[in-house]
C-alpha cells in the first residue's frame, strides 16, 4: 500500500486489538541505530533475509533468523518508498520518493542496476527469471524495464494518474498492474502488450498478487473486499466477503491455500485495524490477528509455509511468526 | 532595475531585442507583424494548473451533479466555481470534471457517492459546485478537494484545491503552504471569500482548471 506510505510517511499494516499469544510469537529483535526508526520492511521469500527501510534513508539488511547485520544501502539523496526481493531472494530492488531506484544483489551487496523514473516509486515487481522489472509510479504510468541491459521497454499507461501495485505471474508470462484509475490491466510480460482489462472496480486497488499456480489474480483495495480475477480473460471470478476496513496489502501462501490481508481504517490510517488470514477454499476468515500496541510494517509467507510479520519498536525491528 | 530608469514596455523590450540581435526574425512578414504575433501568443498562453496526487479514495462512475450539499448538511456551505480551458485559452466544454472530497468531519464516503460527482460544465466550460467546506482528513495536514479533469486531445489533470483559510497556514499560506508535504505549489491554495452574514455564512472559492494540450 505505497500510497499510504506517502500520506503517512510510514508504512502501516495496522494491527491492533487482541491476539492470543499462541497465534503470534516474537521470534527476533533486530537492533537499529537511534533516530533510524524502521518505516517498513520486507522479508525474503526464503526467510533468510530481512530488509528494513529506515527513517534515516538507509535500507538495513539482516540475516534471519540469526539477526546478523549484513548490509546497509541507500539512495544517496532521498527517503525510501519501495522495497522488493526477487522470488529467489538474490535481488533487492529499492525505490525512492523522488524516483531513484537501485537493484542490488544480496547478500553480495553488488549494485546491479541504477535508474531514475521521474517520480515516486510506489511498488516493484521482479519477474521470476529476474530479467524484468516492473515499476508502479506515482501519478505516472507504470513501467516495464529489462534488468539485464538497464533499458526501459515500455510505459504501461492508465487513463490518468499512475499505478499502485504490480505483480508478475509465477510463469513470468503475465504482468498485472492495479492502476489509480481503478482499472486492472494485464499485460504480456515480455513486451508490455495489453492483453486484458478489468473495469469492475469502482475504487482503487492497493494490493495485487498471483496465486502460486498462476490461475488466479488476487487483489484488494478501497472496496474492502478481496477479489479473484482470471488472469487470461481478466474477468472477476470470485469475491470474498466484504469487511469494514480497506485492504492495504495481500500476501498469498506458497500452497495457495491462505491469503494474509492487512487492513486499514479509511477514517484514519493509524486507527486500529486487523490482519486477517483467509482460507481460500471457503473464502472465510481463519484467523484474526490483533494485539494491542502492535503495528505490523511488513510481512511474507515463506516457502516453508510460515507467515512472518514485522513491526517497529523503539530501537528495533521485531519479527513475529504467525501460526 | 535602478530606480531612476524608466520601465520599458513589453513592446519596447521586444524591439530592443531585435535591435541588439537577441531576437532574429526570419519571415516574409514585416518585423512589426511578427512582434505583434509573438506578443499575442505570449498573452494567450495560460499556465497549466499544477497537478497534485490523486489520493487513495477516487471512485469512478460518480453521478452527474453540481450539488454535493444536501439540505441540512452540517458544515460551512462552500461554493467552488471556475472554468475549464487549455493553455491556449480554449474553453473545454467537452471536458469531464470529477470532484470528490470529505464531509465536514473529514470522512470520505466509500460505500456511496456523498460529496462525489461529475460536475456539469456550461456552454463556456464554467462550473459551479455547491458543497461544504471539507473537514481535515485524519492523515492529511490540510483541508482539500480533489479534481480530475479529462478532455480529448489534452493531458489529464489530477489536482487538489486547498484553502487559504486553513488553520494550518496560520493566515500566511505564502510562507506556510509546505506544512502539508503534499502541497507542491502555492498556486493550489486559493483565497476564500466569505459572504452572507454571521448567521448564514458561506465560503466561495474560484479554482480555474487549465489543461495542457497533447
Amino acid at each position: 500500500m505505497p500510497r499510504f506510505r506517502g500520506l503517512l510517511g510510514i508504512f502501516l499494516l495496522a494491527l491492533a486489538g487482541q491476539l492470543s499469544g499462541q497465534d503470534l510469537k516474537l521470534v527476533k529483535n533486530l537492533t537499529v541505530p537511534p533516530d533510524s526508526e524502521v518505516q517498513f520492511a520486507a522479508v525474503s521469500p526464503k526467510g533468510d533475509l530481512v530488509a528494513a527501510a529506515c527513517k534515516d534513508g538507509r535500507v538495513r539488511l539482516w540475516a534471519f533468523p540469526s539477526g546478523e547485520p549484513k548490509l546497509v544501502f541507500d539512495l544517496t539523496d532521498q527517503p525510501i518508498s519501495a522495497l522488493r526481493f526477487s522470488e529467489d531472494g538474490s535481488l533487492l530492488a529499492v525505490g525512492g520518493v523522488r524516483g531513484a531506484g537501485k537493484i542490488w544483489g544480496v547478500p553480495s551487496g553488488k549494485l546491479k542496476l541504477e535508474f531514475t523514473v521521474g517520480t515516486r516509486i510506489e511498488a516493484f515487481a521482479i519477474s521470476p527469471d529476474r530479467t524484468l522489472l516492473a515499476i508502479s509510479r506515482q501519478e505516472m504510468p507504470a513501467q516495464l524495464w529489462d534488468i539485464s541491459v538497464g533499458r526501459l521497454i515500455t510505459d504501461l499507461p492508465a487513463k490518468f494518474s499512475g499505478s499502485l501495485a504490480i505483480a508478475f505471474s509465477p510463469d513470468g508470462q503475465r504482468l498485472a498492474s492495479a492502476d489509480a484509475d481503478t482499472e486492472i490491466r494485464i499485460y504480456e510480460a515480455q513486451t508490455g502488450a495489453l492483453r486484458a482489462t478489468n473495469s469492475d472496480f469502482l475504487l482503487e486497488t492497493f494490493a495485487i498478487g498471483f496465486s502460486p499456480d498462476g490461475k488466479n489474480l488476487y487483489l484488494g483495495g478501497a472496496d474492502k473486499t478481496i477479489s479473484a480475477l482470471d488472469p487470461i480473460s481478466g474477468k472477476t471470478v470470485r469475491t470474498f466477503p466484504k469487511q469494514s476496513f480497506v485492504v492495504g496489502d495481500l500476501n498469498i501462501s506458497r500452497d495457495g491455500k491462505s491469503i494474509a490481508a492487512a487492513y486499514f481504517d479509511a477514517n484514519g490510517f493509524s486507527n486500529p485495524a486487523p490482519v486477517l488470514l483467509w482460507d481460500v477454499a471457503t473464502a472465510s476468515v481463519r484467523t484474526t490477528i490483533q494485539q494491542n500496541g502492535f503495528t505490523a510494517n511488513g510481512g511474507q509467507f515463506l516457502n516453508d509455509g510460515r507467515l512472518l510479520l514485522t513491526s517497529s519498536a523503539t530501537g528495533m525491528l521485531q519479527v513475529w511468526s504467525v501460526r | 532595475m535602478p530606480a531612476n530608469r524608466p520601465a520599458l514596455t513589453r513592446r519596447a523590450i521586444l524591439e530592443q531585442c531585435v535591435a541588439l540581435g537577441s531576437v532574429a526574425i526570419v519571415a516574409a512578414s514585416p518585423a512589426a507583424a511578427m512582434l505583434d504575433a509573438f506578443e499575442q501568443h505570449e498573452k494567450d498562453y495560460h499556465r497549466p494548473t499544477p497537478p497534485n496526487e490523486l489520493g487513495p479514495f477516487y471512485k469512478k462512475n460518480a453521478p452527474v451533479t453540481s450539488t454535493f450539499r444536501a439540505p441540512g448538511d452540517p458544515g460551512i456551505p462552500l461554493v467552488v466555481s471556475g472554468q475549464v480551458f487549455n493553455t491556449r485559452g480554449d474553453q473545454l466544454t467537452g471536458a469531464v470534471l470529477e470532484v470528490w472530497q470529505t464531509d465536514h468531519l473529514g470522512h470520505y464516503d466509500l460505500d456511496g457517492y456523498r460529496y462525489r460527482g461529475k460536475v456539469a460544465l456550461d456552454k463556456t466550460a464554467a462550473y459551479k459546485l455547491d458543497s461544504v467546506m471539507p473537514g481535515h482528513y485524519p492523515d492529511r495536514v490540510c483541508q482539500h478537494v480533489h479534481f480530475a479533469v479529462t478532455a480529448p486531445g489534452h493531458k489529464p489533470l489530477v489536482t487538489q484545491l486547498y484553502f487559504g483559510t486553513d488553520p494550518v497556514f496560520e493566515g500566511d499560506p505564502d510562507h506556510n503552504f509546505k506544512r502539508d508535504p503534499l502541497i507542491h505549489s502555492r498556486e493550489l491554495v486559493r483565497p476564500v471569500m466569505l459572504v452572507g452574514d454571521p448567521h448564514d455564512i458561506q465560503a466561495a472559492v474560484r479554482f480555474e482548471l487549465c489543461l495542457e494540450i497533447l
